[in-house]
């Protein structure tokens, strides 16, 4: 398969770089964790509840008048299908287990996901492409009236929205802001942030890879708390806070410009080179440079590479995107190697679009 | 000295324990010191999960503690719907279904306190679908105390057509609150 048509079947709609402050915002997601009263929840619930469970939202999502879904059970899928979906953000890494019967409902441009049985029997998610929390917020909230209107949600006067784990009890709400913070983590700033943050019941953690290291220097903002709060101060303060996230990294991008302006051009034109030459590609390496790369595009250091890059190739350069591409199975070595390939594809693509715009010009 | 463990690398820890037979002495390097079992925390451990959360915070600390001294495992309240105790509920952080919530109400606002910042009610979104019940029962309510009414006053023909009312209101709860299923 040739790259671009595998990059237009593959893209989806979070994946652009659009949106309000789209040089540092990737992206916005809204989750509203949902259960029907009537039914055991999935973790203890019998492949019959299940089964119920599943119709009856399948009948709800199929009522709603303006939208439009495809739905998908996981055991109907095939392994490296199902790993896809959860590289693209769509579905939850709990929900593919193939013996818990969970199902995703997809809208036509994927922004809009709606997991069944996964944790609680409905999850609704939205992800929007850069900073768009309101829009976000909006449509997973008409999705949710719509779909209340033909099924019995477990609601309590005291406690809200009841969820299997205590964690979403209330709203059952989970927004989240996906940043690009290569400025604060370069000079060290975000270990002081991200305790301030936390206070304010917010939390800040890596966006891709395990415990504090943040792969390609992409962070999530999250609320933390779901109950006390509705669900419009828990927007407003999740604003405020990347807000002023947005105006730090700003301001670190151009105080390490005008500091040592060499310095980082060496270091973000050596990543350059590096995705574009390398064979051989781990993923820490490969993040990395994409970060730096990423950041020279923004500060317009680097030029002729389209800023999708970042968004686009941490998604793709995921085991199960790579294997995808190659159409085998590759062991982790090989996927290495294949990193490589993909990232001068991508990055060869680019160039020769440019260099024909340039043409043009002339 | 060598690490009595691994015997590679040299020995850093002292390592003593107090058993049945007195004090025993183990010198160990730094790693096997780490991992051994007594020892059973990694420094670059994930944070808590909200399993061991609820289990350290809640079950460890003060809730459960008088009751361990006795050696027994009270399950606390048991949910009537799924079964789940609110001791297994501690253990496994997440509810069976709907119904453990009412089960568990007592115990949970401690719950929630500590995941929430001290909140323990909801200040959020509440389903239409919701207000309609609510209205419906309210409803309810007001027929029974008219029907109770005109019992006393022996108006009975009066008290048999509340009545009836009051089992369409009843049914129309027990279909979802949908009015469109009474007519």
């Amino acid at each position: 398969m040739s790259f671009e048509k595998f990059i237009n079947q593959e893209l989806t709609g979070w994946m652009v770089a659009e949106g309000e402050h789209s040089d540092i915002v990737l992206s916005t997601r809204i989750r509203l964790a949902r259960n029907l009263q009537s039914h055991l929840f999935p973790i203890c619930a019998s492949a019959e509840d299940a089964k119920q469970v599943n119709e009856a939202v399948d009948q709800a999502v199929s009522a709603m008048e303006e939208l439009h879904f495809a739905g998908t059970s996981m055991s109907d899928l095939t392994l490296l299908e199902r790993q896809i979906l959860v590289e693209k953000h769509l579905v939850s890494p709990q929900l593919i287990n193939p013996e818990k019967y969970g199902s995703v409902l997809l809208s036509e441009d994927e922004t809009i996901s709606i997991m069944v049985n996964e944790e609680d029997h409905i999850r609704i998610q939205c992800i929007y492409p850069g900073f768009q929390v309101k829009r976000a917020y909006e449509q997973a909230d008409k999705v949710d009236s719509e779909l209340e209107h033909n099924l019995d949600y477990a609601f309590d006067e005291t406690f809200g929205y009841l969820t299997s784990c205590p964690s979403n009890t209330g709203t059952g709400m989970r927004a989240s802001v996906m940043m690009h913070l290569p400025a604060l983590t370069i000079t060290k700033q975000l270990d002081r942030i991200v305790p301030a943050v936390s206070r304010l019941g917010m939390v800040v953690r890596g966006s891709y890879g395990e415990g504090s290291e943040a792969l390609g220097n992409i962070y999530q903002i999250s609320n933390q708390t779901t109950l006390g709060k509705s669900e419009e101060e828990v927007l407003k303060d999740l604003e405020n806070i990347s807000k002023r996230l947005i105006a730090h990294e700003k301001k670190s991008r151009e105080l390490l410009l005008a500091k040592s302006q060499v310095h980082l051009e060496n270091r973000l034109y050596r990543s350059l080179g590096t995705i574009t030459h390398a064979r051989i590609l781990p993923t820490a390496e490969a993040a990395r440079c994409l970060s730096d790369v990423r950041l020279g595009i923004d500060l317009h250091i680097i030029k002729n590479i389209d800023m999708t890059i970042l968004n686009e190739l941490m998604i793709f350069m995921q085991p199960g995107f790579l294997q995808q591409y190659a159409g085998a199975e590759l062991t982790p070595d090989e996927r290495d190697v294949f990193r490589a390939q993909l990232f001068r594809d991508r990055l060869g693509i680019e160039r020769s679009q440019a260099a024909e715009t340039d043409a043009d010009e002339t | 000295m060598l690490c009595e463990n691994c015997k590679e690398r040299p020995a850093a820890v002292v390592f003593k324990q107090e058993t049945m037979n007195g004090v025993t002495e183990r010198h160990l390097c730094d790693k096997c010191a780490f991992y051994s079992q007594t020892f059973s925390f990694s420094p670059d451990q994930e944070p808590l999960s909200i399993q061991q959360f609820l289990a350290h915070w809640l079950g460890g600390s003060d809730l459960l503690q008088e009751q361990k001294a006795n050696e027994k495992m009270p399950e606390g309240p048991k949910c009537p719907n799924c079964g789940l105790t609110f001791h297994s509920f501690l253990d496994i952080g997440k509810f069976g279904c709907a119904t453990c919530y009412d089960a568990f109400r007592e115990q949970l606002p401690r719950v929630f306190a500590k995941l929430h910042n001290g909140n323990t009610s909801h200040g959020g979104k509440i389903p239409v679908s919701f207000n309609e019940r609510f209205a419906l029962k309210k409803q309810l309510e007001d027929i029974r105390s008219k029907m109770k009414e005109a019992v006393e006053s022996e108006r009975f023909e009066e008290a048999a057509e509340l009545r009836d009312e009051a089992n369409q209101v009843k049914q129309q709860l027990a279909d979802g609150g949908d009015d469109q299923h009474v007519i």
